[in-house]
């Protein structure tokens, strides 16, 4: 029996161990939103603030990516599902002996490095543009196009999957009977297989959505004058960063537990609703709610959550860190104070030791003569490297400033200008 | 109709977004780096000087190869080399320590009967995957950095006298990997000791066996295509990571895909990064064709 709880106990801390590292760094994350130092930091708890989502909603460079990355996700999702969904039907219509082959390319750019994907899109679109004579501007040198493209090259491979995970489980034989009945292909498509395929093509277009909006290997080359939110994100966390990127985290973590939620929410409705007999189609709609929360804690979890959600957003509105703010900034500068005095007296007992000591007035003059032992009244003057350096250092000198004689860079025709910057500066 | 969209639509992915820029890419590394002007003139010849450079550097570079402590004449490019094989070494370790964390997990997910307690911890499992990958590497800076949490937290209970520059050591980078791609292999592995019959692990420790063979023997063989399905995209998408190196690595270390990155933008050279990605590339496939061929795994059991 002991080893069984020993295993109990080890058990729970490896899952301690797994869930914190999975968890902690985001919660940690989500705490610095709301403390009031300049740089995210958890530890020393300051104040509690909610200005750094109002630094995040006045970022002009922010809300840019977001624009950018929702017309790229727009394309790239229509381009995926589009690709995917035809890549899917025709691996189920390919002759058998290319279908290795075919899978083999189709599902290879989800294992080419998003890095490779990126560049070969960059130079492919370039060499055409070249080829084609186009300019610089033109289509294929737009960073829309490319990271749309880049994108989907492997996006649409997601999708694909999905698709065929769908298709596995379609009866061809329904098909089959539209068409004996007297259907086109087309017809027989549109109104058979599109209907089956109906909920895989919305989750294909969530699936290549999020991929689309998070991708950074790729777009990282491709992006050319349309950053995305992602790579904004990313220049700001290498150039400098601040709290405000927290609190962005902070409300993408809270849209992704909501989403995660509700669809739990949702799946559990229809579970139990097919358990009480009930077809799926009268499960999809309307939302009646005492009956929903019962037995559902999926669903007691997010209304608790939304409402403390709205709760939060209502107090934000009405509370201001400034006092306490003040109060932070005393403390800091009584510690400095306090600090500095330390500093002062440390400094004043030194100064003590040295008067008790004396001058000493040997070292001095014998670490000048143990420095320097060759050198005797000329200084280096014969040092044999001495002439050769010289010339070097000028001809580097030469070298570096081409253009410029005795003259200096008198005629350099900046100069006028720096000067009258200058004045201007002056007045 | 019907038939002209899938023809089109195959022929555009396949063609246009898979092989022929795969192909550009790869004719763009045997180029010399020419002003848009000369491109197309009797200058653009062939060359392998971009991969000429990836193993022996700059002309005029001191480094020589040395093989077994012994040196040799050949030029060497310490900086390029050295980097690529550290990158490799460590997408490696990276993918075993997820394998080694994610294992147990897996296998007590799997092996459960469901239920609201297993179904909230998957729950909990996807949450960190949608969050943005800078966004995670950003929360590792956060707890790592000098005034982080753990350096806080270790100096203040007195275990460290200064703050460990965990991101000049490059632990910070390591553990923002790890958990970068962790959701990568615990599917996979689970999806696959999902599927196993209980029973069978049942008989064997009714036959005596104790628990590491009944792992060695049974759960692992069967749960080998989502374990090797794991690993391969774990290094994969280690080896190839741009954003957790760039906001993790440390000042002096370099990951092979900051080498490529540099070439395309601050250094200026399209045709060497070029090379140094089908570098990369090439390595990439040698990595999972070895992955297949050793472990008998095919293609489309990796792909899910």
């Amino acid at each position: 029996m002991r080893s069984g709880a020993a295993i109990k106990f080890f058990l729970g801390l490896y899952m301690l161990i797994f869930f914190g590292y999975l968890l902690g760094p985001l919660i940690i994350m989500s705490i610095t939103a709301f403390n009031s130092p300049a740089f995210p930091k958890a530890a020393p708890w300051e104040c509690l603030t909610f200005e750094w989502f109002g630094v995040l909603a006045q970022d002009e460079r922010i809300l840019n990516g977001i624009k950018n990355s929702f017309i790229i996700g727009a394309g790239t999702v229509t381009l995926s599902v589009l690709l995917g969904l035809a890549g899917a039907l025709v691996l189920t219509q390919v002759w058998p002996k290319l279908r290795a082959t075919y899978y083999t390319v189709v599902i290879a750019p989800i294992l080419i490095p998003g890095v490779v994907l990126g560049i070969s899109t960059l130079v492919f679109w370039d060499r055409v543009n070249t080829m084609l004579g186009f300019s610089d501007e033109s289509l294929f040198h737009n960073g829309l196009f490319l990271t749309m493209l880049g994108q989907a090259t492997f996006i649409s491979s997601y999708c694909m999957l999905v698709f065929v995970a769908r298709l596995q489980r379609f009866d061809y034989a329904q098909t089959e009977a539209a068409l004996d009945l007297g259907a086109t292909h087309a017809q027989a498509f549109r109104k058979v297989m599109l209907p089956f395929l109906r909920p895989a093509i919305g989750s294909a277009a969530v699936l290549a959505f999020l991929a689309s909006f998070e991708n950074y290997n790729t777009t990282t080359f491709t992006f050319g004058k349309f950053p995305t939110l992602t790579i904004e994100l990313a220049q700001k966390v290498r150039y400098g960063i601040n709290p405000s990127i927290s609190s962005l985290a902070v409300i993408i973590v809270v849209l992704t537990i909501l989403g995660a939620l509700a669809y739990e929410v949702w799946k559990r409705r229809q579970k139990l609703a097919i358990a009480n007999g009930a077809p799926i189609a009268a499960v999809s709609g309307g939302f009646r709610l005492p009956k929903f929360l019962a037995g559902n804690p999926a669903a007691i979890v997010l209304t608790v959550l939304v409402i403390s959600g709205l709760g939060t957003v209502l107090f934000a509105q009405n509370y201001s860190p400034h006092t306490c703010k003040i109060e932070v900034k005393e403390e800091k500068q009584r510690q400095i104070q306090l600090r500095i005095q330390k500093l002062q007296e440390e400094r004043k007992a030194e100064e003590l030791q040295e008067k008790l000591k004396g001058p000493d007035i040997f070292t001095k003059e014998q670490r000048k003569g143990d420095k320097n032992p060759g050198k005797g009244s000329f200084g280096d003057v014969f040092k044999p490297g001495n002439l050769g350096t010289e010339k070097e250092d000028k001809e580097k000198a030469k070298q570096k400033n081409p253009g410029k004689g005795t003259f200096g860079d008198v005629f350099n025709p900046g100069n006028l200008n720096d000067k009258k910057n200058k004045d201007e500066k002056k007045e | 109709m019907l038939g002209s969209y899938l023809i089109v639509a195959v022929g555009f992915w396949v063609l246009i977004l898979i092989v022929l820029p795969q192909l550009s890419m790869f004719d763009y590394s045997f180029r010399y780096n020419l002003p848009p002007a000369e491109i197309g003139t009797e200058k653009d010849v062939y060359t392998t000087s971009n991969y000429g450079h990836f193993f022996q550097g700059n002309e005029g570079n001191p480094d020589r190869l040395s093989v077994f402590g012994m040196e040799t004449d050949i030029p060497f490019n310490q900086i390029g080399m050295s980097v690529f094989f550290k990158t490799i070494v460590a997408a490696v370790f990276v993918t075993l320590f997820d394998l080694l964390l994610c294992y147990p997990l897996a296998y007590y997910l799997g092996q459960s009967k469901g239920g609201g307690f297993v179904r909230s911890l998957v729950l909990l499992l996807i949450i960190p995957y949608w969050v943005n990958e800078i966004l995670r590497a950003f929360a590792f800076r956060i707890i790592f950095g000098a005034t982080g949490v753990i350096n806080t937290s270790l100096v203040g209970l007195g275990i460290l006298d200064a703050p460990f520059d965990f991101v000049r050591e490059d632990i910070a980078l390591y553990a923002g990997l790890g958990y970068a791609y962790i959701l990568l292999m615990i599917f996979p592995i689970y999806n696959a000791i999902e599927s196993l019959d209980h029973n069978q692990v049942e008989a064997a420790r009714d036959l005596g066996s104790p628990w590491w063979r009944i792992h060695w023997r049974v759960v692992i063989p069967f749960a080998k295509p989502g374990i090797v399905s794991g690993c391969t995209m774990v290094f994969m998408l280690s080896a190839g990571a741009l954003a957790a190196p760039q906001i993790l690595g440390g000042p002096s270390s370099l990951w092979f895909t900051q080498i490529i990155y540099q070439w395309f933008n601050t250094g200026g050279n399209w045709p060497r990064g070029a090379a140094y990605a089908v570098v990369l590339l090439i390595t990439c496939i040698i990595f999972v064709l070895a992955m297949m061929r050793i472990f008998k795994v095919k293609m489309g059991e990796i792909g899910k």
